[in-house]
């Protein structure tokens, strides 16, 4: 075999064995797909075979029973709402960061990077009870105010890159009369796009796909976000359960559209969101 | 919190009066103008850290030293009964075991597991995006959701999807989840699952800056593929590895959502995390000052990884560097 014919056989055993791999790994996912197809007994049957008649049937009864389309635009509402002011006090933090260098930005900047490291599960009750007396449990809004507290790390992906930005341009502009506030949203924001793209793709999986806040938060039906909407489900549906496979794909399918059109900030965010603690 | 409220904070004649210092960046002078729109900047990320970070952890600690249940006026200070109870009661001694072991167990098996996939997805084969798309896609979906599509299919009974394959090639049924070690093993089996193809694609960027000619090198000295991986790519990997550790063993040790999913903490307490405990005790029992010194406890744990990791990393780019 000459050198270029043994690169080619390994490229094509590399082949088979990598997607082979890649194929076992997705089994639970077409798993859940398939099924969705089938009706119980036929499940029941073959739970790894194709449908024996393709139907549509759970779909419409899901649709029917569950008000998923309520769930939709709870944990739009939720995600729009929280990634926007996440993302927006971060910036504003980290652009007033570069501005100015003192005794006060630097404290702000160290009490900053400890409260990074603070995880949720330890502000939990305080907070609780914080969001009870003032009527905020069982409200989207107290949800969107305790996602808040990751504008913290949206500061710390942005002040990073914030830093590095050519500090003349934005002189330049206060040469020419632009104040401070002008000078971010017309100079300072578009500069920063790429790392804000991230942080907002970032922000956006994380508050999707949350379960913790929301559980202990909403306790109303029709408040309830996608993701619990599938927990839930999980009660209801305990015995049918190509139904609850078709909640999960419902489910499902805007994150894998999501990935789809996303992924390349999904890397670039996993890269950068290295500090994440 | 509304957009109204932050453009209120911006001082609205900003424009200084006077004209730029020729020799000083008017970025450092902090002329008044600046101070106050810098401030005013900060200000609602300050809120933030004070509203939702800095008074709830004063008030986490006060309680772990009380027996506050949420309806006293003035709750008792009890000292260190609450952080007692926590090395006694064996429910929560099993969960701290849990989630520890799952830590461990994950931050390792998964690190192993993922170098040698990302050199794998690295080199060059057909159908290579579509492979490397499956593998990191495992990683986005909600855990909670995944969580609850393993427990169908390793559900114990007999109509369970892995148990009824079992049963048609002739095997017996498992009890995947009704065994406390068989349900510890298959909770960080899932997890190690759902991140091996997203640690991958950490590396895999590491991977992609090593230098092409290091290897062109490596082979006209004739080291081996082997070789190459080990004096080559896995330094190269460092920075990586530090990197992905020290997500793994963070979200490791607040894990909640999988475990929950797919046992809700059972059998009995087997499957049982910190966080699960930290929310039972102290949100639906109101047993505030139990949960808050849970809270404390992992506060501490957590800071103490974040310090270590700090201390590695230092030490390793010194090394490496």
């Amino acid at each position: 075999m000459t050198p270029s014919q043994r690169a080619q056989v390994g490229k094509i055993v590399r082949t088979v064995l990598i997607n082979g791999l890649a194929i076992i790994m997705a089994i639970p996912l077409y798993y859940i797909v398939i099924n969705t197809f089938k009706t119980t007994l036929d499940m029941a049957k073959s739970p790894f075979g194709l449908p024996e008649h393709w139907s549509l049937q759970h779909y419409v009864d899901v649709f029917g029973t569950l008000p998923i389309v309520q769930s939709f635009i709870n944990s739009i509402i939720v995600t729009v709402f929280a990634v926007f002011f996440e993302v927006m006090i971060g910036a504003l933090a980290a652009y007033g960061m570069i501005l100015r260098n003192s005794k006060f930005t630097a404290a702000v900047g160290a009490v900053l990077m400890i409260a990074f490291c603070i995880p949720v599960q330890a502000t939990l009750i305080p907070l609780y009870k914080m969001e009870a007396s003032v009527g905020l449990v069982d409200s989207l809004l107290g949800l969107i105010i305790l996602y808040l507290a990751n504008s913290i790390f949206c500061y710390m992906l942005t002040v990073g890159y914030m830093r590095k930005l050519p500090m003349e341009v934005l002189e330049a502009a206060r040469i020419d009369g632009a104040g401070p506030f002008r000078i971010f949203r017309v100079i300072v924001l578009p500069m920063i796009t790429p790392i804000l793209a991230t942080v907002v793709v970032f922000q956006t999986l994380s508050t999707w796909n949350d379960f913790m806040l929301p559980n202990i938060f909403l306790t109303s039906t029709d408040l309830r976000t996608v993701i619990l909407q599938v927990y839930n489900a999980m009660g209801q549906f305990t015995t049918d359960w190509p139904a609850f496979m078709t909640i999960t794909v419902i489910a499902l399918v805007p994150v894998v559209i999501f990935f789809i059109f996303c992924q390349r900030w999904i890397v670039s965010g996993l890269v950068a969101g290295s500090v994440k603690g | 919190m509304s957009r109204h409220d932050q453009s209120q904070e911006v001082p609205a004649g900003a424009p200084s009066a006077g004209a730029p210092d020729a020799k000083t960046p008017w970025y450092k002078t902090g002329k008044f103008a600046e101070s106050a729109a810098s401030t005013g900047f900060l200000f609602p990320i300050i809120v933030v850290f004070l509203v939702l970070s800095a008074v709830p952890l004063v008030q986490t600690i006060y309680y772990s030293f009380t027996d506050f249940n949420g309806f006293q006026a003035h709750p008792n200070f009890v000292g260190l009964q609450n952080y007692q109870k926590v090395f006694t009661d064996p429910s929560l001694l099993v969960g701290l075991g849990f989630t520890v072991l799952f830590a461990v167990l994950t931050t390792l098996i998964t690190t192993v597991l993922a170098i040698p996939l990302a050199v794998a997805l690295n080199s060059k084969f057909y159908g290579r995006s579509f492979a490397r798309s499956l593998f990191f896609f495992l990683g986005v979906p909600s855990l909670i959701v995944l969580g609850l599509v393993w427990q169908y299919i390793l559900s114990p009974l007999k109509t369970g999807a892995l148990n009824s394959v079992l049963i048609s090639m002739g095997l017996k049924s498992v009890p995947w989840l009704s065994d406390s070690n068989l349900a510890r093993g298959a909770v960080i089996f899932v997890a190690i699952w759902a991140a091996v193809g997203w640690h991958a694609t950490l590396y895999l960027a590491y991977l992609q800056a090593v230098p092409k000619d290091l290897y062109e090198q490596a082979s006209v000295d004739g080291a081996n593929g082997f070789q190459q991986f080990i004096h080559i790519t896995l330094p190269q990997l460092v920075p990586g590895i530090v990197v992905s550790t020290f997500l793994l063993i963070t979200n490791g040790l607040k894990v909640y959502d999988l475990p929950f999913g797919m046992t809700k903490g059972g059998p009995g307490y087997a499957t049982n995390t910190i966080t699960q405990a930290i929310i039972v005790q102290g949100i639906s029992q109101s047993q505030y000052g139990l949960g808050s010194a849970l809270a404390v406890l992992f506060t501490i744990a957590c800071m103490i990884v974040v310090l270590g990791q700090q201390l590695l990393t230092g030490i390793i780019t010194r090394r490496f560097a």
